[in-house]
């Protein structure tokens, strides 16, 4: 009882509290280093506050969040018994100290045949480029901060989007060079793996966000975002007058959210950048149970380099996916109105905290969403996965460009746009819903040898014949089956 | 591609094609690569040994390597008395002890030529159907985790921890339980035992279900094991393959209903019979099994009859306590027995029950004596894991990870 109400008080008090007094922080320290040194130098700030203390340290509590969470999903406690100084330190934290401490003593191991130059280089191509990718996703809104115009960006450049698929596809290089390198031949097959699915995921993954590119006109993700009322994702497609401009008041409506817009461009980018983060169910660079993973000489900090850069993946993608389909820092509704009350208007930090909290729990919700679908499906295979990328993901890719394309020249003020989303959403819904009515309850017991035993009457149903009658009729097990044909001791027949 | 369009356009353009194709394509020296799978790696349970040969990413041979877990099993059963050897009976398949416990002293029992009491029967067929529970739980929960699945194998787990649970309840040990006796049983079901295994029976059905939801009908799941790993009919017969991995194949063969022993007579259970040999198939044999052993043990219980649960033999079964410390018949009968062992009657005998993974078959030789002659055991798992390099040469290395789990070949029973 006292584990849920823990657990309820950090998700709904403790996290918001500590991302608002963050991001209020970051701002404060934005507009001061603004002032005292040249206009502009919030950006380097935020280079500190975004990457270091946001990403870096969200990635790493997702090393245990990601232990507490799968220990959620299946009725564990999870880690919970490190201590620190012999005092118990909750929900586990005092494990993530101790991972961090392990990796950072561990011998640093080097098969004697491997590359040193690329065997060392291999951790660091797949670290650093994962880092950079954050560079271009803004956290919070421009505010006016002491006086100085301060946003929550690290970069603005105009290939926006372009940088990420770009830098994105650097990491590969960091994962086939360790595959390779390490002179070993389940290291090698990791690697090889590891290449091609990034490699037909790359295509997927950038047509996925065309649509969305055209219906914004742009490629830059503030611009995605919007600043303004009206720009961006920041407007509504449909509203009352407070929510379209026309006078004050609370503004209601639905947002012009990437989510309402290009449902299928979001799964496809989620299936797509997932398969880029190399995470279950596209592990197959790792297949731990197949081929140990890419990594597998790999020991100490530079093993952690390569399971941190996984978890910084899952950060900046879900970061991502915030800006692009759910509105980035901004919220659902109201946000109008929050900016033209008074407090806001005269405490402009305040603002920035709470649209930072906005977004940054925008990007737990869908760090969470990623670990649970982590946490539920099995791995594909190898072809199955190359199969999905080009024989699915891309011709539907193709097939939202065109569709995007026509509703948005007929109608550019998106609300077709939105109308073809939401029904594709709504379609989903009705399949999801309607998936376990569709077996059909065959009889069951028919593709049995031995129906009965013999000598006991009882009745023929079986108590249990709608539980388990869509195992045999998925697969159809009514074949007569084949009888033993010589039993030299294994008299079959006797029992019919 | 380029270069193709360039080119003028031939009236005969079959002639040009190999020569393009020829040109596109990169003449590089490949080589196949032997790896080694096991002993220690993540997939191979039980310790073993698998070189597998690789074009790319396929299985051009593969070759199974037993021995890593050899405890020289024959051997040690010759030089102790016929109830000493239960407890090296164990550690045969040690995720279903009871099955190989109880197999073994019904072969001895059809040696000596003896019929033991109803009750014990019972309890057998309860004891024995619990842990054909516990191996395919374990089964499916292994599957689901070597394919990436980790939540399926806790809630499974879950579920055999329940079935554990009963068992240390019942004989006293969660793995080694060495339990039963040579003419029945040594203890008798624990007080409100019933009640638990009925109510444990309930919660496993609810992680039954949520098992099956995760993966009977995910599509990645199905994708991975169907149409992996096949044998045929044919093969799997010649292969001497039997149980789950038998009947996936479409033959009907199960030795509770073949050659009824115990009171599987007396139960109304169905046996499954798949059709594609595939490892979704020995999946689904698994799962329905379950329901299955569900059934038998809900039967068994309810029926259960109150009576002795070992034979009155003072040459088979120890005599009660209060007559060892109070008649010289009975400390001499105890001697003797627990000295010399049950003095079986000279011959051999084949006889066999149906474990969880096939027919546990046992060769039993006595030359008269309290000590085996000789004590073979036909572990299903050793033809089965022998058809593993058939069920995948020619697949992908990733086609090998279900199809070893789904064969469930237990190092224990197989290298003995």
């Amino acid at each position: 009882m006292s584990r849920t109400v823990f657990i309820l008080v950090s998700i709904f008090l403790v996290i918001p509290a500590l991302l608002a007094g963050v991001m209020m922080g970051a701002y404060a320290l934005g507009g001061w280093l603004d002032g005292v040194w040249f206009p502009g130098a919030h950006r380097l700030t935020n280079i500190l506050v975004l990457m270091l203390v946001f990403v870096m340290v969200l990635a790493s509590l997702l090393t245990l969040a990601e232990r507490k969470w799968s220990a959620l999903m299946q009725n564990r406690i999870g880690p919970n018994r490190a201590d620190l100084f012999g005092r118990p330190v909750p929900a586990g934290i005092g494990h993530f100290i101790a991972d961090a401490l392990k990796m950072l003593t561990k011998e640093d191991f080097r098969p004697a045949k491997a590359n040193t130059f690329l065997y060392n280089l291999g951790p660091l191509l797949a670290f650093a480029p994962v880092f950079a990718l954050f560079a271009v996703v803004p956290a919070g809104p421009t505010l006016e901060v002491f006086g100085k115009t301060v946003d929550m960006v690290v970069a603005t450049p105009d290939f926006g989007l372009l940088f990420i698929f770009a830098i994105a596809s650097l990491a590969v290089y960091g994962t086939s060079l360790a595959g390779w390198s390490s002179n070993n031949k389940f290291a090698l097959l990791g690697g090889v793996r590891a290449a091609s699915q990034m490699i037909s995921y790359e295509v997927a993954l950038g047509l996925s966000l065309v649509g969305l590119m055209m219906a914004f006109s742009t490629v830059q993700l503030p611009a995605f975002v919007g600043e303004a009322l009206g720009t961006g994702q920041f407007r509504y497609l449909w509203g009352n007058d407070a929510a379209m401009g026309l006078r004050p008041g609370f503004d209601v409506g639905l947002p012009a959210w990437g989510i309402f817009l290009q449902p299928v461009a979001f799964v496809l980018f989620f299936a797509a950048a997932f398969a880029e983060t190399k995470r279950a169910p596209f592990d197959m660079p790792e297949g731990e149970s197949e081929i140990i993973g890419y990594f597998v000489e790999y020991s100490g900090m530079k093993f952690g380099m390569f399971m941190l850069s996984e978890f910084m993946e899952i950060v900046i993608l879900s970061g991502v996916m915030v800006v692009l389909f759910f509105g980035g820092y901004h919220l659902p509704i109201g946000e109008e109105w929050l900016r033209g009350t008074e407090l806001m208007r005269s405490y402009p930090l305040l603002l920035g905290a709470v649209l930072g909290m906005v977004f940054w729990l925008k990007v737990l919700t869908l760090c969470y969403l990623q670990l649970v679908v982590r946490w539920t499906f099995p791995r594909f295979r190898y072809d199955q996965v190359q199969k999905l990328g080009w024989k699915m993901l891309l011709p539907v890719g193709l097939v939202n460009v065109f569709v995007t394309g026509a509703l948005v020249l007929w109608d550019p003020s998106l609300r077709l746009l939105a109308l073809s989303g939401l029904l594709v959403i709504a379609v989903v819904l009705a399949l999801t819903m309607a998936a376990p009515g569709e077996a059909p309850a065959e009889a069951h017991g028919e593709g049995h040898g031995h129906a009965h035993g013999d000598t006991t009457a009882l009745p023929p149903s079986h108590a249990h014949a709608t539980g388990h009658a869509q195992v045999h009729a998925l697969n159809a097990h009514t074949a007569v089956p084949q009888k033993l044909e010589t039993p030299e001791r294994t008299p079959v027949a006797a029992s019919h | 591609m380029a270069d193709i369009r360039q080119k003028p356009v031939e009236p005969t353009p079959p002639d040009t094609r190999p020569e393009e194709a020829d040109a596109l394509e990169a003449h590089l020296e490949t080589k196949r690569m032997y790896i080694n799978l096991g002993p220690s790696h993540p997939a191979m349970h039980g310790t073993v040994r698998m070189r597998v040969e690789l074009e790319g990413e396929t299985i051009v041979s593969a070759d199974p390597e037993i021995g890593f877990l050899h405890r020289g099993f024959q051997k040690s059963c010759e030089n102790v008395t016929w109830t000493q050897c239960l407890p090296y009976t164990d550690r045969l398949n040690y995720v279903s002890a009871l099955q190989n416990n109880f197999g073994f002293l019904s072969a001895v029992e059809k040696l000596i030529g003896l019929e033991i009491p109803e009750r014990a029967k019972y309890m057998r067929v309860i004891g024995a159907e619990l842990h054909r529970m516990a191996d395919h739980l374990t089964m499916v929960g292994a599957t689901g985790m070597e394919l990436g699945g980790f939540s399926v194998f806790l809630y499974a787990l879950e579920a055999r921890e329940l079935i554990m649970d009963r068992v240390t309840e019942l004989t006293g040990a969660r793995l080694t339980t060495s339990f039963g006796r040579i003419g029945g049983m040594n203890r008798d079901l624990p007080e409100g035992w019933k009640e638990k295994v009925l109510k444990s029976l309930d919660k496993i059905s609810v992680v039954y279900k949520e098992i099956e939801g995760l993966l009977t009908r995910n599509r990645i799941f199905v994708d991975r094991t169907k149409g992996t790993g096949v044998i045929s009919a044919e093969d799997a017969l010649d292969f001497g393959f039997t149980g789950p991995c038998l009947r996936a194949c479409g033959v009907d063969f199960d030795v509770r209903k073949a050659r009824p022993y115990w009171v599987y007579d007396r139960m109304d259970f169905d046996v499954p019979i798949g059709r594609n040999g595939d490892n979704y198939d020995r999946y689904l044999m698994r799962m329905e099994e379950l329901l299955q052993s569900d059934r038998i043990i809900r039967q068994a219980l309810a029926q259960i009859p109150a009576g002795p649960i070992i034979v009155d033999d003072w040459r088979i079964a120890l005599p009660p306590k209060p007559e060892v410390y109070g008649t010289i018949e009975g400390v001499i009968s105890h001697f003797k027995l627990v000295m010399e062992g049950v003095q079986v009657p000279a011959g051999e005998v084949y006889d066999s029950t149906e474990g969880s993974n096939g027919e546990l078959g046992w060769y039993l030789v006595s030359d008269g004596g309290g000590r085996p002659y000789k004590v073979h055991v036909r572990a299903p798992g050793f033809p089965i894991l022998a058809g593993v390099p058939r069920m995948i040469e020619g697949k992908f290395l990733a086609d090998l990870i279900p199809t070893f789990d789904t064969i469930n070949m237990i190092g224990g029973e197989v290298e003995q």
